[in-house]
């Protein structure tokens, strides 16, 4: 995502533009071995665009409305270096109650680790997103209740020791793990 | 407050390029998640597993890993398999990782997060599918 901190503003950059090409070439060489598959393969593609594309809306206006309203010295403080435990809450509560793909989140997550999000809260937060409040109705009908009770609390409790666990490694390593710099 | 309404805007600008700038890998994505769901089918992903417990939590994470769609879709492949006779754990371990776990989404994630972030997480991710997945149904299994 380009910077929207309006201090420091990245140059403007289209990225995977190969790949979006790739993927093209892969329509084309499918679409003659086998047209009517490819064809399918197209109306569902159109269909998760159709299903991503209001969520995207979402993330661009959270994201602008998070960069306005919110300091980005207060933000690193409640989920930069020195957050406490409530910073892990916002990153599993975050997670749980986060609709759709997960990667139309990323923009948005990319945004605030440059406003100094820590790689551990991101980790607890899409794994978090495995608990789907609007669907635990459905899994109850299909596992039943206790399965459906333990899964979630497990869920949670893993998202959260994955978090802990990056957190560790990158104090080991003393840098950030997802840094460009890093790679 | 007119300077406020400039920098708001200039703020919604920043992340709708933000937006854009990643808008031809996402398409890309799209556009695999589409060849997934057509040449990937529910019985192509329902004879991976043997009814062998072990073998089946395994397959379940990894077919869990490449299947792509919405959650909901994975219950109900998940009920229709616990009802051909897969294991819970195989079952847990597939409705997992189908929401945790994405090859797709592989190469836009490590674009915005970099290689060894992505590696980590999708390693972490993947040992706790397991874990998570076989600790439910033990504990389910005990209060019932």
């Amino acid at each position: 995502m380009a910077d929207v901190t309006q201090k420091s503003p990245r140059r403007f950059r289209l990225r995977g533009v190969k790949f979006l090409g790739g993927v093209l070439v892969l329509y084309a060489v499918l679409f003659f071995w086998r047209e009517a598959q490819t064809l399918t393969a197209m109306r569902f593609a159109l269909e998760v665009l159709e299903e991503i594309v209001p969520i995207l809306f979402v993330v661009v206006f959270l994201a602008g409305a998070l960069h306005y309203w919110l300091d980005p010295k207060k933000l690193a403080r409640h989920l930069g270096e020195d957050a406490g435990w409530h910073a892990w809450l916002i990153a599993l509560g975050a997670g749980i109650l986060s609709h759709g793909p997960m990667y139309a989140w990323y923009p948005m997550i990319e945004d605030l680790r440059r406003h100094g999000l820590r790689d551990g809260y991101i980790t607890a937060f899409f794994y978090a997103r495995a608990v789907k409040v609007p669907l635990l109705p459905m899994m109850v009908y299909y596992f039943g209740w206790f399965f459906t009770l333990f899964l979630s609390l497990y869920i949670v409790l893993a998202a959260w020791i994955q978090g802990l666990i990056v957190e560790r490694i990158e104090r080991r390593s003393g840098r950030c793990l997802w840094s460009k710099d890093a790679e | 407050m007119k300077s406020e309404k400039r920098s708001y805007r200039r703020s919604l600008k920043n992340a709708t390029l933000g937006i854009v700038a990643i808008l031809p890998m996402m398409l890309g994505i799209v556009g695999l998640v589409g060849i997934f769901r057509a040449f990937i089918t529910r019985e192509m992903l329902a004879s991976l597993f043997t009814g062998e417990a072990v073998h089946d939590t395994l397959i379940g994470t990894f077919a869990g890993m490449i299947a792509v769609g919405q959650a909901l879709v994975s219950y109900v492949l998940g009920g229709e398999l616990l009802g051909q006779g897969v294991s819970l754990y195989a079952v847990a371990a597939f409705i997992l990782a189908w929401v945790t776990l994405g090859v797709v989404q592989l190469p836009l994630e490590a674009e915005v997060f970099g290689v060894r972030f992505t590696l980590l997480r999708n390693l972490l991710a993947f040992l706790f599918t397991i874990v998570t997945a076989v600790v439910s149904v033990w504990s389910a299994q005990w209060l019932m």
